[in-house]
């Protein structure tokens, strides 16, 4: 089932902490929610479970406006940070939960509770409590609590955040392949850029209760809207470089560089004086030996990934971040020489933010 | 044992050996005299108690021998034969046991539901505070500046001399302490909880009984005994509300027997031997609780 928000804006006494919300999924989409902590994300998750009420707008859940649904009517479900298991229940109960409050037969019940445990894998917890589990078990047996029904609509509050590094991606993985073969629609909080990217088929961001931008996670990536969506998308994070157009020499001119532009630049740039440039790392290459044309760096750090090296680098004044190869060396303070690919760079407006 | 020594032994070559010593020493006076204190507060708890239960089992004799008889005595059931048989204390006790019963079991269910929507609940302009705040404050006078009002309005309503007066009083005596104590042990309990068996399919009441009551039960349990003891010992008011013997606690009825021309302490120790039981039944059935419940 589609979600929609129309115009949806929350409001704690003066502070607007989702403000003139308008989203819509499409039916089994897997929707992200991304920003940091405090942009508005969770409360709308929990605007659209009931469990806050909107201040103003309209919420529908396929053709129904759910505004004034009370949570247990909306056919939802749901994946809390911390899992909100019932500790004083064995897995089974709290697996059994959501069906027994809709006075199900206990046969029924209990087919039901050994197929999803089985199918997360957890068929040998159910005796227990949840005190007696690990951190990824209770994670399979609120998802098991989630899925035991066909609700309309799963909604996951930062379900991972809780796990470690391995595990995180691990089951990143089970949840992608489980909501496709559930095919139900899923709106997914994360302050996780990773977590987004692998995980949504589109991607909304949001800052301080307004979204930014809502695409797919290419897109997002790819085409920023802005400078916020292209600073929190990506790591390490994109440069930016504040200077001047300069038209008529074809130059972009920061206080600590020049760098040369073409027709299709100047194209986009026309009529802008002051910009910021954007140059993703690993659009920035590095190299011990100079090449004409190339800007000259000092290395201020170097950090081996395995894969690759992330090259911190000052560039006259400025500080930037590139990606190289694993196999490249360079000491601390020993002189490099960089290309930024012109064909590569995003700008944006100095004032706005926004992408040009 | 053999651990200690080794410790001991450890402490010992690490430190010079003179200052071994006097660290053990001490460690054990500190146990010591742990247990000294730890007698005496028994001692202390106890002796009355003791000193009741014998008075309730000596012939008048007995009570008065000089020096006091502590252990040697013939005992006799008289006095609790008088008390329950030809007086009216069995009466009395059935009173108490009923207006205690139900004025903890309308206190606590009130206050809960009360502390419930207390702690989840935030109203407009603290309003929610200021309640609490303003139900507590009804604590902070002594009971006996109500005693007058509540006789007139008592005497209005006609219920002087009804169980129905104790329950009312007890319960509005308990209500703020219930509310209290229970604002406290929801107040740590994860509000996902309620949310996720909302979002299950369980109404409010529904996720409150099913999931948060199991899980306050130690408070709960501890809050009752409280209010129990609370309205089983009551004096003051039960003494103001009710005067004839169909309507008399325990309290007044024991206080009765103080008259003018003598102390009947064997009837007295009879019937307070009798009162303490139903309490102390109670609290063991409720203990494995109590102990979480008055140390969350």
């Amino acid at each position: 089932m589609d979600v929609r928000f129309e115009n949806v804006s929350k409001t704690f006494g003066k502070s607007a902490v989702v403000d003139q919300l308008n989203l819509a999924s499409d039916d089994g989409e897997l929707v992200v929610l991304l920003g940091p902590s405090g942009c508005g994300k969770t409360t709308t998750l929990r605007m659209l479970a009931g469990l806050e009420d909107a201040t103003s707008g309209d919420i529908f859940i396929g053709d129904e406006r759910v505004n004034d649904i009370p949570t247990q009517n909306r056919d939802i479900a749901m994946v809390f940070q911390n899992y909100a298991l019932y500790p004083h229940m064995t897995i089974a109960q709290n697996i059994a939960y959501p069906l027994r409050v809709r006075k199900i037969a206990r046969d029924e019940i209990n087919r039901r509770v050994n197929r999803v445990a089985e199918m997360l894998e957890i068929g040998a917890l159910l005796e227990r409590r949840p005190r007696e589990l690990s951190g990824g078990e209770r994670q399979r047996v609120a998802l098991a609590r989630a899925i035991i029904r066909e609700p309309r609509v799963y909604l996951m509050d930062e379900p991972l955040s809780n796990l470690d590094a391995k595990l995180r991606v691990q089951m990143r993985g089970e949840l992608k392949r489980l909501q496709h073969d559930l095919g139900t629609t899923t709106i997914y909080v994360t302050h996780d850029q990773a977590e987004a990217m692998t995980l949504a088929h589109r991607v909304a961001v949001m800052r301080a209760g307004k979204l930014q931008q809502f695409d797919t996670p290419m897109n997002i990536y790819n085409r920023p809207a802005n400078r916020f969506v292209a600073e929190f998308v990506g790591s390490p994070s994109m440069n930016f470089i504040e200077g001047r157009v300069d038209h008529s020499s074809y130059k972009f001119a920061s206080d600590a560089l020049t760098l040369d532009l073409d027709e299709s630049h100047l194209a986009r740039l026309s009529g802008r004086d002051r910009v910021t440039l954007g140059i993703r790392p690993e659009h920035i290459e590095v190299s011990t030996a100079d090449h004409p044309g190339w800007l000259a760096a000092t290395v201020y750090v170097t950090e081996l990934m395995g894969n690759e090296t992330f090259v911190f680098l000052r560039v006259g004044g400025e500080k930037i971040i590139a990606r190289a190869s694993a196999e490249f060396r360079a000491e601390f303070e020993s002189r490099v020489f960089v290309k930024i690919q012109m064909e590569r760079t995003d700008f944006f407006d100095s004032k706005t933010g926004l992408r040009i | 044992m053999s651990e200690r020594y080794a410790a001991r032994k450890v402490a010992k070559s690490q430190s010079p050996a003179k200052q071994g010593r006097p660290g053990a020493t001490r460690t054990r006076l500190a146990r010591w005299s742990k247990y000294v204190l730890l007698s005496a507060a028994v001692l202390a708890a106890v002796t009355p108690v003791y000193w009741m239960v014998t008075i309730s089992l000596k012939s008048e004799v007995d009570q008065f021998a000089s020096p006091p008889r502590w252990f040697a005595f013939t005992p006799t059931l008289a006095h609790y034969y008088d008390a329950f048989f030809t007086r009216s204390f069995a009466k009395y006790l059935t009173t108490s046991l009923t207006v205690a019963g139900l004025s903890t079991i309308c206190a606590v269910t009130l206050g809960t539901l009360a502390a419930y929507g207390l702690a989840r609940f935030k109203l407009r302009g603290k309003l929610d505070q200021r309640l609490s705040l303003w139900i507590l404050s009804t604590r902070m006078f002594p009971p006996i500046v109500t005693a007058v009002p509540l006789f007139l309005m008592m005497r209005d309503l006609r219920l002087l001399n009804t169980i129905t007066s104790l329950v009312i009083v007890y319960t509005a005596l308990n209500l703020p302490f219930v509310v209290w104590m229970m604002r406290g042990f929801f107040r740590e309990l994860p509000r996902e909880l309620e949310e996720a068996a909302m979002v299950d399919g369980d109404s409010r009441l529904g996720a409150l009984v099913r999931v948060i009551l199991p899980l306050v039960t130690p408070g709960l349990a501890a809050t009752a005994v409280f209010c129990l003891i609370v309205s089983w010992n009551e004096f003051l008011l039960a003494l103001v509300l009710t005067q004839t013997d169909a309507s008399m606690t325990l309290p007044v009825g024991i206080a009765g027997r103080v008259t003018q021309y003598e102390i009947k302490w064997g009837v007295m120790s009879a019937a307070g031997v009798v009162a303490m039981i139903p309490i102390l039944a109670f609290a063991m059935a409720v203990q494995r609780y109590l102990v979480r419940g008055l140390s969350l």
